[in-house]
């Protein structure tokens, strides 16, 4: 794994898992965590291509992907931009929130322990 | 879409030892190839049957849907077992030398790359280093304006620095050209994110190919594929 830094971005690419789908996980992270303000413009394919070492192709299919979920727009000539929409990052949040916690759920259920004790730790647990 | 480059049950022998064993592939149009294997491995022979500075023994190859020959190697531009330029031209006129030999050779394009490379167009080119050499070389070849570069080990033996750079030329060039691209290397660590589809070649034979992110999905980094197949 290698960590690269493209502007105010900073990706870790793993070669095991595909690329393009990293590149649009890391964006989506980065946009629910507020690490990328909104109507903020992506780095160009170009460059990004250049920082990561890797296919332009790939950029653009990740690029497209974002697009296709309403969280990039493409301007005309000045490129992609991050979605100024509050709604879809809230969306976004959402279903990221979602998925830890079915990560979460299958976790414990690996374990064998119950809903109601699962909830019971939960509520005790610190949140910090 | 019609492949650039099919393969039907080529064979190629140098004498009695078998190079190329009834090898069948289509290589996609307007990709990044990458043709993956040892040393030894028909990789070479396979890109000059390619080209068709040499012929099958048998089977069948066609290049934009014909047999290789001097009209479809107009449309290549090829980097093969390291073209010989004049040792006592300076890169300038090596570059002057390669506009009037080459077809489709882009002068504006080469004087870009020379500074995109690093490369001193004052320099003589019996002074390089072997880095610089291949930069140069390759410069050549990218400079021409062709559907299909083959590229022949473009990245082993040479400093980092310069394998760094031809790197980020070739990826320069993927972002401004819809060409094809099929470059063989056993370097995959640095090279692996360049490459859409790849090709293992082994004994002759292709052993694994496919779309590169499809091919991590399912076994892992395509340097883990490339161990499992020749390990």
């Amino acid at each position: 794994m290698e960590t690269r830094v493209v502007g105010s971005l900073t990706f870790t690419i793993d070669f095991s898992i595909p690329l393009y789908e990293q590149i649009v996980e890391q964006i989506r992270h980065a946009v629910a965590r507020g690490e990328i303000k909104l109507g903020t413009k992506l780095p160009s394919v170009r460059e990004m291509a250049q920082k990561l070492k890797i296919n332009p192709s790939t950029v653009v299919r990740a690029y497209l992907e974002l697009e296709h979920e309403g969280l990039c727009e493409k301007r005309r000539g000045q490129g992609t931009f991050i979605t100024t929409s509050e709604k879809k990052v809230k969306d976004l949040k959402f279903k990221l929130a979602q998925e830890a916690i079915t990560n979460f759920i299958q976790t414990m259920r690996l374990l064998g322990i119950d809903q109601k004790t699962a909830q019971q730790w939960l509520k005790e647990a610190e949140w910090k | 879409m019609n492949p650039i480059v099919s393969c039907q049950q080529v064979t190629y022998r140098y004498g009695k030892k078998l190079a190329i064993n009834q090898l069948t592939a289509s290589f996609p149009q307007g990709q990044a190839i990458g043709l993956l294997g040892e040393n030894g491995a028909g990789k070479s022979t396979l890109l000059k049957l390619i080209t068709g500075i040499m012929q099958p023994n048998a089977g069948q190859i066609k290049v934009f849907g014909e047999t290789p020959n001097w009209q479809t190697l107009k449309r290549i531009s090829y980097l093969g077992d390291r073209a010989q330029w004049y040792k006592f031209h300076r890169i300038q006129e090596a570059i002057q030398f390669a506009q009037q030999l080459c077809p489709n050779f882009q002068l504006s394009r080469a004087e870009h790359y020379l500074e995109f490379l690093k490369l001193n167009p004052q320099d003589f080119v019996e002074s390089l280093s072997k880095g610089q050499m291949m930069r140069l070389q390759l410069l050549l070849c990218l400079s021409r304006d062709v559907d299909l570069y083959i590229l022949d080990e473009p990245f082993s033996g040479i400093d980092l620095i310069s394998r760094e750079k031809i790197i980020e030329l070739l990826i320069e060039l993927l972002a401004e050209r819809t060409a094809t691209f099929i470059i063989s290397t056993h370097e995959i660590y640095e090279t692996e994110g360049l490459f859409e589809y790849v090709f293992l070649l082994k004994n002759g034979k292709i052993v694994k190919k496919g779309k590169t992110d499809q091919l991590r999905a399912e076994l892992g980094s395509i340097q883990n594929v490339y161990r499992e197949v020749f390990r």
